[in-house]
């Protein structure tokens, strides 16, 4: 099995590579902490227009000629800034990796950030802000998690409208000096690269980055409440966030494979009984979820409204009456569905930069995958039903987004 | 500019391609690569919404749902269960022309994984299961109706198609759907699911002979139909509609413009042509929509079907901003007809491409696609360094004829407003 090996720069940028000598091809993904939860008070959605105004132009070219760089070498990207941090990810032949990298290097060290694309960027974001309200299912959970955070983990990673309408060119670049640097980022590498080359390959483009490392608040919770709201929708949004345990914690595979029994696969509890058994959903799921120091498991299902009640109602006992135990058939699919999905995720690379990157920033190493398939082997049926007696799933949030004030009067 | 000529030999190393025809008249396809950690496979059903009588509008998608609710042996718990046991990824989907069920698993679960599939394909329809899962796809309906996106484009498509199978509905209506019975979906799947219309398709790592072998004995019992896909000429005509949606807050376009054919060569100019237009980061549209701020996300692609082809546009804004979106589409579109691609831009999305296909090979599940697809629709197989070869070879020369018929200017834009998008 593969493994991904590490080293961290002077300038406090760590890299992993994961080996993939029969790959022509390179998946990258660099992680940086810029995220909503970093976002200046007032200024919130600052994560998200830097990410936009980054490809404005650097290292001496504007936008289109930063663009065409990219093109030129056969680059595939795609970049976001999130919750907690901000993507950037590309694909690649193995042979552009120095000049691919020299790029990277130029956004992130010495990009334009001109005062006249910033409006157009703010205009995007907008734009993306306003259009939550036609996707009932994130609107939901955008407003669910603001409910469970009391923390700034609660914050919508596409800012607020105050923030976005408040941030000034000089604001944001005195924003992006505090937050954007080598300390705290990652570089994962896969494909048919050497961990000696990459290496070599990063310091001469990114071994002059400096600064980095912005203080990151810690997550902190409400007590689990119930929200309604409304929107005359044809389906009702439902929503429920369970308290989990972290990774590093010693029963964490021990809840990933409970997780996998109320929803790992179609025959799981949750699938099984609200949609097949019940045929009241399309669809109906559970998954583990979470931030760095906080984990959960979040369950959701949409619904037309009168078919909402007996939904929820459903989809709470299921999740309870884990606790009442598993059978060892259970265990047997979760540990398969698991073990194939670790197998899969190997096979590619874009999927283990992803992963890789995301380990270092939660643990601050990779977990090799080895690692993990012994720890869900050693979790066995008696295991398994100690721990989900002694934890129940219970004590939701929920939340419901709808015509919940006109048609569903119970809930 | 480009080392991908050199590179693309190795993504094809030790693969090996095979393919049957059993006497029933299914084919069987693989790319077997020994290397690989896992076994892909996927039934791919040449039928969709487009082969629909307009009484069975939403059969297609529908049946496919019922192929998990039990066979004559197995009942819905059972076949999830199995799926389950195999750790199989595994799913299925229903578009205008194809209805594929596929799965991927680890190698020595691969046979169970096949006999589970094939099984399926031979459903046992029963009422009782036929009552219930008529009400998840009601509930699936109404997802949609709150996805004012996805709307925009099911409408659109019938728009530019008039009456043609391509804009006929994969969901189908409510009406729809309440109105059609468990014998009209016996009908039409004995019509339609007939081996002769289906393909087998495997990726990865298995072993050749004994799958056939396998499929032959499971399939002993599969007798062929007479099965003919319809071919109504389509003449595109310009035009333009505007709905108003209580669903959206935001304003969706989506243009539609003739294209080529799955079976037509000329569809990897179309690719390269589509890439120069709408690509994400770097194109035509980015430029005058993204950069500019006028929208929130702008694309084009090309889409080849059975027969027939199309150039999509998709632009989402800001309900004020809708005017001068749609006027910027239509300019440029003009403009790409009036003076044509550039030799840069060209090269450029050909590249993008060419990397593209490098990760196109990378797991069985990836593979087995476009594997599937292209066998349905032309009868060959193509290597990920042939198609690669083909995109290399394209120049501005054949990316500009294809812009002398002006094929943008045959399009049709439809635009998916909010209400009350006037008085504002």
């Amino acid at each position: 099995m593969a493994l991904a090996r590490t080293v961290t720069l002077p300038n406090g940028l760590t890299l992993a590579v994961e080996e993939q000598p029969w790959n022509p091809g390179v998946a990258m993904q660099l992680l940086l902490p810029v995220g909503a939860i970093t976002d200046p008070e007032g200024l919130e959605g600052a994560a998200n227009l830097l990410e936009g105004w980054l490809w404005k132009g650097a290292g001496g070219r504007d936008a289109r000629a930063l663009a065409e760089a990219f093109d030129d070498l056969g680059v595939r990207r795609g970049s976001g800034a999130g919750l907690e941090y901000t993507t950037l990810g590309a694909s690649f032949l193995a042979g552009q990796l120095e000049k691919v990298l020299a790029l990277y290097a130029d956004v992130l060290m010495r990009p334009a950030l001109p005062d006249d694309a910033l409006e157009p960027v703010r205009q995007v974001a907008l734009q993306e802000l306003a259009s939550l309200e036609d996707q009932p299912p994130k609107k939901m959970f955008t407003a669910l998690r603001r409910a469970v955070f009391s923390s700034p983990h609660g914050r919508n990673p596409s800012g607020t409208l105050e923030g976005l309408q408040a941030a000034t060119p000089e604001a944001l670049r005195a924003d992006f000096r505090r937050r954007y640097g080598a300390r705290g980022a990652v570089l994962a590498l896969a494909g048919g690269l050497t961990l000696e080359q990459a290496h070599a390959a990063v310091e001469a483009t990114l071994g002059a980055w400096d600064g980095g490392e912005p203080a990151m608040p810690g997550p902190a919770v409400s007590r689990p409440h119930a929200l309604r709201l409304e929107q005359p929708s044809a389906q009702v949004q439902i929503g429920l966030v369970y308290p989990d345990v972290s990774i590093g914690h010693p029963e964490f595979y021990t809840a990933r494979l409970a997780a996998q029994v109320l929803s790992g696969g179609m025959g799981a509890r949750l699938f099984a009984e609200v949609r097949e058994k019940r045929g009241l959903v399309y669809s109906v799921y559970a998954s583990p979820n979470g931030v760095k120091g906080y984990s959960y498991l979040s369950a959701y299902a949409g619904t037309t409204p009168e078919r909402a009640p007996e939904t929820l109602e459903v989809m709470q006992q299921v999740i309870e009456q884990l606790a009442e135990g598993v059978s060892a058939e259970e265990l047997e699919r979760a540990k398969v569905g698991l073990r194939t999905a670790l197998v899969m995720q190997e096979e590619s690379a874009r999927a283990r930069v992803v992963s890789m990157a995301r380990d270092l920033y939660i643990i601050a190493r990779v977990r090799p995958l080895e690692e993990i398939e012994a720890e869900i082997a050693a979790v066995d049926l008696e295991r398994l039903n100690r721990y989900v007696a002694a934890n129940p799933y219970r004590d939701p949030w929920t939340a419901v987004l709808g015509p919940v004030d006109q048609t569903v009067v119970s809930l | 500019m480009n080392p991908t000529h050199l590179q693309t030999a190795r993504m094809d190393t030790g693969m090996e391609f095979k393919e049957a025809r059993l006497d029933n008249g299914l084919t069987v396809i693989a790319e077997v690569n020994p290397a690989a950690r896992s076994v892909a496979m996927g039934y791919f059903v040449k039928t969709g919404s487009r082969d629909e009588r307009p009484e069975e509008s939403g059969v297609s998608h529908f049946l496919e749902h019922m192929l998990f609710k039990g066979t004559p042996t197995r009942d819905a718990l059972e076949i999830n269960l199995e799926f389950d046991r195999l750790g199989a990824q595994n799913n299925a989907f229903t578009s205008e022309e194809n209805t594929v069920y596929h799965g991927a698993v680890l190698p020595e679960f691969g046979p169970r994984l096949l006999e589970l599939l094939t099984d399926m394909m031979r459903p046992a329809l029963r009422q009782e299961d036929f009552d219930t899962e008529k009400q998840v796809i009601l509930e699936e309906i109404a997802l949609y109706a709150d996805r004012p996106q996805f709307m925009a484009y099911d409408w659109a498509r019938e728009r530019y198609f008039r009456g043609h199978g391509l804009g006929n509905s994969v969901l189908g209506t409510v009406e729809s759907i309440e109105a059609l019975t468990r014998e009209q979906m016996a009908d039409y799947h004995a019509r339609c699911y007939s081996p002769s219309n289906m393909v087998l398709a495997l990726a990865g790592q298995l072993d050749w002979e004994a799958t056939l072998e396998q499929v032959r004995e499971l399939t002993r019992e599969w007798r062929p139909a007479a099965v003919q896909r319809e071919y109504a000429p389509f003449e595109p005509r310009p035009g333009e509609f505007r709905q108003p949606y209580a669903q959206a807050t935001q304003s969706y376009l989506w243009h539609f413009a003739p294209g080529f054919a799955a079976q037509d060569e000329r569809r990897y100019a179309a690719g390269v042509l589509a890439n120069v237009l709408g690509a994400d980061g770097n194109s035509r549209l980015h430029w005058a929509l993204v950069d500019s701020g006028l929208v929130e996300s702008a694309s084009a692609g090309h889409e080849d079907n059975d027969g027939a082809g199309l150039f999509y546009a998709f632009a989402q804004t800001d309900p004020a901003n809708e005017e001068a979106v749609a006027e910027v589409v239509r300019r440029e579109m003009e403009r790409l007809e009036r003076e044509g691609v550039r030799a840069d831009e060209v090269e450029r999305a050909k590249n993008k491409i060419a990397t593209g296909i490098v990760f196109a090979g990378e797991t069985p599940m990836n593979r087995l696609f476009n594997l599937g697809l292209s066998y349905v629709y032309t009868g060959r197989y193509e290597t990920l360094s042939e198609m690669a070869r083909k995109y290399e070879a394209i120049t501005v020369a054949d990316v500009n004829a294809l812009l002398e018929a002006k094929p943008f200017s045959q399009g049709f834009l439809y635009r998916l407003v909010p209400e009350n998008a006037d008085s504002r």
